[in-house]
């Protein structure tokens, strides 16, 4: 990071190999279009380019920010494409597919974050489905939490409580984790 | 509000879901505990490195790094 706020692009270009696969999926995830994500991406990894210099490594690690940047981004694109009525069918679709999307998603990883990977798909596949919904929608798909208890016909309380305690238990597991490492 | 009741709410702040009331008395609570609030919502935005590390990296087209190295360096000698 320090040499991508020096303005040195090669830096960039090593940044981007390093982790456009995980923002692409990000951004897939929130907008289900395969188009759209790699413009997004682009526009994305340009933003984190004007912004370096925002970045402070005191207030966390630079795929955090990154992160943090590109979900705000994306969860912006689907609201302003106006794609949502078309991206709710699309996840309608899949989560009948594919119900458990989280648990299932293992795969070969660089080795540096694969202890990391690993443990947070265990805790988030430890947890109740209607948690890893509930976190689900409000982390990718940006909805407050009456709009999660419109959509999952769901007492207002009930989302809160399940947000709360998924949310607790993925902390914790991250906390372990990084007492771990 | 108190601090074990913060740290519930900061969870839920950090991914954007505390409604426009909690978000009134979190903002009270996270004056209320200065310093100490700072350091915890810092730490519960690692919440979103974790959700994104969760997925299966997607490939992108080689495309988009070309367009964009070639907009970077552009604006370098701009």
């Amino acid at each position: 990071m320090k040499a991508i706020q020096a303005e040195d692009a090669d830096a960039l270009s090593q940044l981007y190999d390093r982790y456009n696969g995980i923002l692409k999926a990000l951004i897939l995830r929130v907008i289900h279009n395969e188009a759209e994500a790699d413009d997004l991406l682009q526009e994305i990894f340009m933003e984190i380019w004007n912004q370096a210099k925002n970045f402070s490594s005191q207030k966390g690690k630079p795929l955090g920010w990154m992160v943090t940047l590109a979900r705000r981004r994306a969860i912006d694109g689907l609201r302003k494409k106006q794609a949502y009525a078309r991206a709710e069918e699309r996840l309608q679709n899949e989560t009948e597919q594919q119900p458990d999307a989280w648990a299932h998603n293992t795969t070969e990883e660089e080795i540096v974050l694969s202890d990391t990977r690993d443990l947070i798909r265990k805790v988030i596949a430890g947890l109740p489905p209607a948690q890893q919904r509930a976190i689900d929608l409000a982390f990718f798909r940006g909805m407050s939490q009456r709009e999660i208890a419109a959509k999952t016909n769901t007492p207002l309380g009930t989302v809160k409580t399940r947000l709360e305690l998924g949310l607790k238990k993925i902390y914790d597991g991250l906390k372990e984790l990084r007492g771990e490492l | 509000m108190n601090f074990k009741e913060f740290q519930n709410q900061s969870r839920l702040y950090v991914i954007g879901a505390l409604e426009p009331e909690e978000l009134e008395e979190f903002e009270k609570a996270r004056k209320k505990f200065g310093k100490k609030a700072e350091d915890y919502i810092g730490e519960c935005y690692g919440l979103h490195e974790a959700f994104a590390l969760s997925l299966r990296p997607a490939k992108s087209s080689a495309a988009i790094k070309d367009r964009l190295m070639a907009m970077v360096r552009s604006r370098k000698e701009a």
